[in-house]
């Protein structure tokens, strides 16, 4: 067998195990996955075109106009400074999403290029696997809190808080996934035409695990957007005047008495933004991946 | 059984090494010198080599690490820079608020959960069942502060209904209603993931031969699932809990801090803030002990619940 045959072989084997077409018919007939993707594409939206978005400016102060209840110039009321709520909802929606993108993309990639080592590099194994076990001893806002000690508060903690929740999971993950693709004739017969070991990781493994560590990223981002909005909210995020949800929250508790809506508006869209993701992540796992659960 | 108890703690230790070196590490690696921060800012360059010997910063790092292990073992943490107490003596008075908050949390997580779970396995495609589940995923969605901040404003605060701020004593001295609201607001986060895997395990235990013959013998129903399907799916769901163990202790950390409740969580967060780094590094090393002895105990617990394993 050529390796140009091996090589188109691999691939069918690769969208076989995406099929993305009978996925995405499938996903389109659950309803609810319907309405948490159209909510999470709202939501994106909204966060990505902030400025444009935004009634008004996320920081400019109305001391004559505090602690507003909704109404019709503030949906959403306005916070203790006058800063209207809503505006700054959508930037803090901005920030918060970002974190929890850069989180686990990073932890993604690294928890993934961790666990198809160890599955290619027996020798690798071990000493990876001691590792994740040792970055599961963490919880994530400990290590949140570690780094925002020696570093500083800041959302530098946040990130690497929210990289480390994600990498030993995902290795995990990646390494069970890439240990069943291992066991499959295409890689021995790979390895036997000659074809070399970045090929055989590349093309022929990373491929064929990317829909598990996909779908898993996707179950796990709602976790991560929780625990980063918790962190903001313990103070150890985003300083203000940044907006950002967690925080947000934090800052409304202080009125919590006279002016709810300040803490609770901030809390209840990191529980919508949250719900969505779960949803599609659940709808996501059981189209794609129904190994996956637990 | 006691053999895989000692391969289990063989194991934890790397992870505990690591635990330690990053907490020695939060000790050196701090943006200014310890020295210099112990010596105030008006000191003389030799005081602050003074210090430095005395406290051995000039010595190579895996020395000081290893000399830093020794104290943790005689446990010395040093010396709090803000409250001037023996770091030790500050972990010994706020852990047991938190070891009370985190058992009060699992005390009203795991049974609501496990009935929860229950209910919508045996009722399997019922408007009950459906409930039930959306709630789980409602709550798995739902930030810790957010539970906290509903039952502050309301249950505390317009209904006057319970203390919301500090802890009055232990519980033995009237310090049961303080405890309640954040051992609620930690707890009702759980439900949710226990749940949801209870429901998964105990519908797999249903369809399993035992059972139909536990049904065949003419067991009351109430029996077949009490003792033969939940007992069997107890064993997932233990594991689940220690996984949430994490979770646990980050929302511990949240809850203490919402509720000013006086434990090692909010020991942790009110050390960073200013910058107190014994007392930080102190805190974050005891809550990683605590994860992994949780961890310890549920793999313990797991092989009680499931007596194949003690054969093996």
């Amino acid at each position: 067998m050529s390796v140009e045959t091996l090589n188109a072989l691999v691939h069918a084997e690769e969208s076989g195990a995406l099929g993305r077409s009978g996925a995405l018919r499938r996903l389109a007939r659950d309803k609810v996955a319907v309405a948490a993707t159209l909510l999470l594409t709202l939501i994106a939206l909204a966060a990505v075109f902030a400025p444009v978005v935004a009634p008004y400016d996320p920081y400019l102060t109305d001391l004559s106009n505090v602690m507003q209840p909704p109404t019709a110039q503030h949906w959403f009321g306005t916070d203790n400074t006058g800063r209207d709520i809503l505006s700054r909802v959508i930037f803090g929606t901005r920030n918060t999403l970002m974190l929890g993108l850069v989180g686990v993309v990073i932890g993604g990639v690294v928890g993934g290029v961790l666990g198809i080592w160890a599955a290619y590099y027996p020798r690798a194994d071990g000493w990876i696997m001691r590792l994740v076990d040792v970055m599961l001893a963490f919880p994530a806002i400990l290590i949140g809190l570690a780094v925002a000690a020696v570093a500083g508060a800041g959302l530098t903690a946040v990130v690497i808080a929210l990289v480390v929740a994600t990498v030993p999971d995902v290795a995990r993950v990646a390494r069970g996934a890439a240990v069943g693709v291992m066991g499959q004739e295409f890689m021995e017969a790979g390895r036997a035409v000659g074809v070399s070991d970045r090929t055989l990781i590349w093309r022929y493994l990373t491929l064929n695990c990317i829909s598990t560590i996909f779908v898993f990223l996707t179950l796990r981002f709602g976790q991560i957007i929780l625990i980063g909005s918790a962190l903001g909210f313990l103070g150890m995020g985003a300083q203000p005047p940044t907006a950002e949800l967690g925080m947000m929250a934090a800052q409304g508790r202080d009125f919590l008495f006279m002016a709810p809506h300040i803490a609770t508006i901030p809390s209840c869209a990191i529980f919508v933004i949250v719900l969505a993701a779960n949803l599609l992540g659940d709808a996501l796992r059981d189209v794609l991946d129904p190994r996956l659960q637990q | 059984m006691g053999r895989q108890i000692v391969h289990r703690l063989l194991v934890s230790f790397p992870a505990l090494l690591g635990v330690l070196f990053l907490c020695f590490c939060l000790l050196q690696v701090v943006p200014s010198d310890p020295a210099m921060i112990i010596a105030g800012p008006d000191a003389k360059a030799d005081t602050i080599a003074a210090i430095r010997l005395e406290l051995g910063l000039d010595r190579p790092i895996p020395i000081q690490f290893a000399d830093y292990i020794g104290r943790v073992l005689r446990g010395d943490l040093g010396r709090s820079i803000i409250s001037n107490r023996m770091v030790s003596e500050e972990l010994a008075l706020t852990i047991g608020p938190t070891v009370e908050l985190m058992l009060g949390a699992m005390l009203i997580a795991v049974p609501l959960g496990l009935t929860l779970g229950t209910l919508a396995a045996v009722k399997r495609g019922t408007l009950l069942d459906r409930l039930i589940m959306a709630i789980s995923v409602a709550g798995v969605s739902m930030p810790v502060f957010f539970i906290g901040l509903i039952l502050i404003q309301y249950v505390g605060f317009r209904w006057g209904l319970l203390p919301f701020t500090g802890r009055t004593g232990p519980i033995w001295d009237g310090g049961l209603p303080s405890l309640i609201l954040p051992a609620a607001t930690l707890g009702l986060v759980l439900i949710g993931p226990i749940a949801r895997l209870t429901r998964t395990a105990v519908l797999e235990v249903l369809g399993a031969d035992f059972v139909r013959t536990a049904r065949a013998k003419g067991l009351r129903e109430t029996v077949v699932i009490v003792h033969h399907a939940l007992r069997n799916a107890l064993i997932p769901v233990v594991t689940l809990i220690g996984l949430q163990a994490a979770f646990l202790l980050g929302g511990a950390v949240v809850t203490e801090t919402m509720f000013s409740w006086p434990g090692v969580g909010r020991l942790a967060v009110g050390a960073i803030v200013s910058s107190d780094f014994p007392t930080a590094q102190g805190a974050i090393m005891i809550l990683a002990i605590a994860f992994l002895t949780i961890n310890l105990l549920v793999d313990v617990l797991y092989v009680y619940l499931d007596p194949r394993l003690q054969r093996s």
